[in-house]
């Protein structure tokens, strides 16, 4: 009784969140007017005025918390038990691709993250027993929403969350109602355990990034727009299966190719 | 009749098709090969240069400017970098604009790998394909791997130009599927849109970046 009590008040949280992100980015949305295509720095970026502040405000985040405490995990803890805590992100995304995978029809990523869930769960996933050097292609409900052929729409750049487009953003809410993590977790300290694991996921990426990421933030002559390419080049390489890859993007190679042309 | 007829003519030219296919997935290749195995030599030789150049760095700001320096005008695409990243705008440019974007963005390319040269300490790199891109640009792709196994391996896309009756050379450098000089256009072009497409306004603010 107290353990279903316990995993529908954890199912609440994540759907407390989900719907809080939900509404900031539709306030966000609906509280501005689109700017004309002309006036745009980027054509798909029509909230760019808004999105510009939302982005001071999450850099300021990062500059008086998330950065700090990032340097300090990244100084002060050894590299084996980042290198735990890298795992245990890592896995707990297992269900959520394997889910996305299945869905997408790639049974053997859906097949191996299945089989990584289980048997690194021995060790709640902080330590890596697969021995198989098959990589596993992160899959989100982003992805899934894209390989169903639905919008990319509007980029919008998300409290704490960070650079999204709508389709991303309703992928990221979906992976958060859905996580089967949560439910399994119950009550007690695995409880304590997930509950932490965003804001660690965050400080982990931070300080995995560290150098790049201060870089791009305070040598850039324009954050906002740097990021945003980055953000679309990274997502692009995700939809497209081309992490770690040598094939580079159809949009890259258009952009290539028109320039070869103009120059002849 | 016919069918006897069509018969014989398909034994006769078989081997005709047969030769003519063999031939072409020799000749295609090894065309294919000649850029490829310029840009892969392209980039075998600037990872040695990089290599001798860290081996003999010893912290000294104005030499490693310096090194750096010689060592990017070697095997980078200047010229083609300054156009491309200067997109659409590149063309309704003056001259003069033209000359001083031309120095800036030199300076912020070298800007860049001096920053962040400390970080090319320890890392091994090891080639993995070559994919020809038409005929002016071939991507060579490569893996870098740090050498005590602290920072995860890195691959790294290098696009080497190879026009005719010009040397080959490194135009761009895409990192985990990040452009770096895409997004150099993007930050570039934005910067130049929120000014009302004052193509002078990036150099200011380049400019105003660098002496900060």
């Amino acid at each position: 009784m107290r353990h279903s009590v316990s995993m529908m008040s954890q199912k609440l949280i994540n759907a407390s969140v989900a719907f809080f992100t939900a509404v900031v980015a539709m306030l966000a949305v609906s509280g501005c007017s689109s700017l004309p295509e002309n006036q745009r720095s980027d054509s798909r970026d029509p909230f760019e005025t808004e999105n510009r502040k939302v982005f001071a405000f999450n850099m300021s985040f990062d500059t008086y918390v998330v950065e700090p405490v990032a340097d300090a995990y990244r100084t002060g803890l050894p590299r084996s038990g980042q290198r735990a805590i890298g795992n245990h992100i890592k896995w707990a995304g297992m269900p959520s691709t394997a889910i996305n995978s299945a869905i997408q029809g790639k049974a053997e990523n859906a097949g191996l993250a299945t089989l990584n869930f289980l048997v690194n769960g021995l060790t709640l996933g902080f330590a890596d027993l697969m021995e198989d050097e098959t990589p596993i292609i992160k899959e989100d409900f982003g992805q899934t929403l894209a390989a169903a052929k639905v919008p990319e729409g509007s980029f919008l750049m998300v409290p704490f969350l960070g650079p999204r487009t709508m389709r991303s953003l309703i992928g990221t809410i979906g992976d958060m109602v859905m996580d089967p993590v949560g439910t399994l977790a119950g009550s007690g300290s695995l409880q304590s355990i997930n509950q932490l694991r965003t804001p660690v996921a965050a400080v982990d990426f931070r300080a995995r990034t560290f150098d790049a990421f201060n870089d791009v933030k305070y040598n850039s002559i324009d954050p906002y727009s740097r990021v945003r390419s980055i953000y679309f080049q990274t997502r692009s390489g995700m939809l497209e299966d081309r992490v770690s890859s040598t094939i580079s993007s159809s949009y890259s190679d258009d952009e290539f190719d028109a320039f070869f042309e103009d120059e002849s | 009749m016919t069918s006897v007829s069509a018969t014989s003519l398909i034994r006769r030219i078989t081997p005709v098709l047969i030769l003519m296919t063999s031939l072409c997935t020799v000749v295609q290749p090894a065309k294919a090969d000649g850029h490829s195995a310029a840009a892969e030599a392209h980039i075998a030789a600037m990872i040695g240069s990089a290599k001798s150049l860290l081996a003999t760095d010893f912290g000294d700001t104005a030499t490693r400017t310096k090194q750096v320096t010689e060592l990017l005008d070697t095997y980078f695409d200047f010229p083609g970098i300054t156009r491309f990243s200067a997109g659409q705008y590149w063309r309704a440019a003056s001259s003069a604009e033209k000359q001083e974007y031309e120095l800036v963005i030199r300076e912020v390319i070298i800007g860049t790998v001096l920053r962040n040269f400390e970080q090319l300490k320890g890392l091994e790199y090891s080639h993995v394909t070559s994919t020809e891109k038409g005929s002016k640009l071939v991507l060579v792709s490569g893996r870098f791997n740090d050498i005590l196994g602290e920072r995860p391996s890195v691959l790294v896309n290098w696009r080497v130009t190879t026009l005719p009756s010009k040397p080959v050379k490194i135009l761009d450098i895409e990192i985990e599927n990040i452009s770096m000089l895409i997004t150099q256009k993007q930050e570039n072009i934005a910067i130049i849109r929120t000014n009302k497409g004052e193509f002078g306004a990036l150099i200011t603010a380049m400019r105003k970046k660098l002496d900060s």
